[in-house]
């Protein structure tokens, strides 16, 4: 084992590496970018076994990325924003077509007003593309993540693809102590992958055949369960992880302090490290608050959520992004999860376009929830560190 | 509500016989709609429209399942679909045949009042071509009293005129007028027994993974790659190539242009039609440079 002090972009890479991918399909992309020159330097230095291979457009890179995981080879790539967008079309047809190519997402604002800085309406609105989609705090959990990313992927009961997101900047672009696993302690955790459809001229297979509607609900139907599936693969890789490893993430989510919390917040990505710190500090001052950190917006946890805030009086979810509906698309998630169980919910919007999130802010957060706890009427969405009054 | 449901082929223009049925019924003052079954087309294959008529405002957009009148544009259909499904006791059928109503076999069980005309002579005659729909609309009024001929022929003038230029629009008339004239009406009343249809049906986890698709058995059918060799799309054509092979140069713009590959080119560079699964589209025909292939009607046979 090596501790190496490198950048989240850099993590994915040497877990892309580890997995052994053997095709990267490629087009740079701020933030994204160091992922890819990072394989293609290790590639061009003997270190990993794989093509890379630069493509035209992002559409491309994913059309590419269809083909050769069709073709049975682990199949890595990488993308942002407009990137993902310029992808959507062919999201649509690698999780149908049941392919499980992993690629990394370092998260970025989209479209106007147009900026490099991090927010989640790159890839949360893309959650019902059919992908798996898990969102991480560290550029630890970026490596590890990456690594078990194939693992879940490709696993028999799942064949699906998954987004392994990371906040731009706040992990892309930087440098963490990361511990580099062995490579024999992945090859052990990851089989090498055996994939259920091949293209393969000698023994012909139809793939995405014209699927008329005699057809395509049953088909539907099976890429929902095959979401559902997820679930169990996600549990079950974590396990196995953490006893190869000593890294534990917690599958779907990860509850911190929840054991006699009365209020708590739930969110997605690097916010989850800040909710500690203030979750810590309102303990100090014997305040029972929690923290869910929600890693996996598909599967979305929704019974497991519910399990987990039955004792809670009031949960806020803290979004990165807006759904233009007078709330966050985490917001109408977790409300939806939580239907009729009587606990209050709010929604926290913040972090958008990259800015930053401070302590303070997340405690601006608590304060509301711990509010609503008390039975006081509050706002049922709040933008933090907006400037002006909210309408 | 009354529903009619259309069988025909791909370019005998159920769709506008669908369309013309419920313009002319709109005119006559009903509600009407008509659509065609959305799928994939080609010409020649078999194809359903739909019609529906009624007095009030019709909320429904389902396809016909339980007809009141169903319209057999081609009679070879007979064999292949199952164009009587579903009618409603006391429903009727039109449909295009050299024979009279009591000669006509749809099925065991099947006991419907019937018209029956030979529409694709009507068709040639009058249109020089076999695109039935509008003599299958004169057909039509002669049997069903619902939509009257006069709101037929009008629409048939106004839609088709406005599509294909005012003297198409008459002649479509015609054809409606002359197999008006010509429909037989009678009893069918069936006894055979056509083979039932079996279609691969999966519940969701039976499908493979994808829907990739090996070549495989199931339930009689098989699917996956290289099985539209089942489709004898041959059985699908009114006209076939007759070839001139002292007249033919062997430029292969035919063997290059035939969308089936049904032409199969021979070790001296003549050419072979697979009959089979030529279906009569006649482009190999119209790219031939020197006229050494002309389409003729399917009884008067083509090459072997």
């Amino acid at each position: 084992m090596a501790v190496k002090t490198i950048t989240g972009d850099q993590a994915v890479a040497y877990g892309a590496m580890l997995a052994r991918a053997e095709v990267v399909p490629g087009f740079p992309i701020t933030p994204q970018t160091i992922i890819i020159e990072q394989i293609s330097e290790f590639i061009n230095d003997g270190l990993m076994d794989a093509d890379f291979i630069p493509a035209e457009s992002e559409h491309s890179v994913m059309s590419v990325a269809i083909g050769a995981s069709a073709g049975g080879v682990r199949t890595f790539t990488a993308t942002s924003s407009q990137g993902l967008a310029l992808m959507y079309e062919m999201l649509f047809a690698a999780a149908p077509i049941r392919l499980p190519v992993v690629m990394a997402v370092a998260n970025r604002s989209l479209g106007a007003a147009s900026g490099i800085w991090t927010e989640h309406n790159d890839s949360v609105p893309v959650r019902e593309s059919g992908w798996l989609q898990v969102y991480v705090e560290s550029n630890q959990e970026a490596l590890d993540m990456t690594i078990q990313a194939f693992r879940i992927a490709e696993d028999r009961r799942v064949m699906l693809p998954i987004m392994v997101c990371l906040d731009g900047f706040i992990l892309s672009h930087v440098v963490e102590g990361v511990d580099i696993p062995e490579q024999a302690v992945v090859d052990r955790f990851l089989p090498k992958f055996s994939p259920v459809n091949v293209l393969d001229p000698r023994d012909p297979v139809m793939m995405n055949p014209v699927t008329p509607p005699e057809f395509a609900t049953e088909m539907r139907y099976q890429q929902d369960r095959a979401v559902e599936a997820a679930r169990v693969a996600i549990a079950e890789a974590d396990e196995e992880f953490a006893a190869l490893t000593g890294r534990r993430y917690g599958g779907l989510f990860e509850s911190y302090r929840m054991d006699d919390a009365e209020y708590a917040l739930a969110g997605l990505g690097t916010w989850a490290g800040i909710a500690r710190e203030a979750v810590d500090q309102l303990r100090s001052e014997g305040k029972k608050a929690g923290l869910i950190k929600l890693r996996y917006m598909r599967p979305f946890p929704g019974q497991e959520l519910r399990q987990a805030t039955l004792n809670l009086k009031s949960l806020g979810t803290f979004d990165r992004s807006a759904a233009f509906n007078g709330y966050g698309p985490l917001f109408t998630e977790v409300r939806n999860a939580l239907y009729g169980s009587g606990i209050m919910v709010t929604d926290h919007i913040a972090g958008i376009g990259g800015r930053d999130i401070t302590v303070e802010t997340v405690r601006d957060m608590y304060d509301i929830v711990e509010r609503s706890a008390r039975g006081e009427q509050v706002r049922d969405c709040t933008w933090h560190t907006l400037r002006g009054e909210m309408q | 509500m009354y529903e009619i449901r259309f069988h025909g082929r791909g370019g005998q223009g159920a769709v506008m016989a669908a369309q013309t049925l419920a313009d002319a019924a709109v005119r006559s003052g009903f509600q009407a709609q008509a659509f065609p079954y959305f799928g994939a087309e080609r010409r020649g294959a078999p194809v359903e429209a739909y019609a529906r008529i009624d007095t009030s405002r019709i909320r429904t957009k389902s396809q016909v399942y339980r007809p009141h009148l169903v319209v057999i544009m081609d009679a070879s259909l007979v064999e292949l679909v199952d164009p009587t499904a579903g009618l409603r006791p006391g429903g009727k059928v039109v449909m295009n045949t050299t024979h009279r109503p009591e000669e006509v076999d749809l099925g065991a069980g099947v006991d419907a009042e019937c018209g029956t005309v030979d529409a694709s002579s009507i068709a040639l005659e009058a249109l020089k071509m076999p695109v039935v729909n509008t003599a299958m609309l004169g057909a039509i009024a002669r049997v069903w009293d619902v939509v009257p001929m006069g709101a037929i022929v009008e629409a048939i003038e106004d839609r088709f005129g406005s599509k294909l230029g005012h003297r198409a629009g008459i002649l479509n008339a015609e054809a409606a007028r002359m197999a008006y004239d010509a429909t037989a009406v009678g009893r069918t009343i069936g006894h055979r027994e056509f083979a039932k249809e079996r279609r691969w049906m999966p519940v969701w986890d039976e499908i493979p993974i994808s829907v990739s698709l090996k070549k495989t058995v199931h339930d009689e059918e098989e699917v996956g790659p290289a099985t539209t060799w089942q489709h004898r799309t041959g059985r699908w054509k009114w006209s076939t190539p007759l070839y001139k092979k002292e007249r033919c140069i062997k430029c292969l713009r035919c063997w290059w242009s035939c969308p089936d590959a049904a032409i199969v080119r021979q070790d001296d560079d003549y050419m072979r039609w697979d009959l089979e699964y030529c279906k009569g589209c006649g482009i190999c025909a119209e790219v031939c440079p020197v006229d050494a292939i002309r389409m003729v009607p399917e009884e008067e046979g083509g090459n072997p």
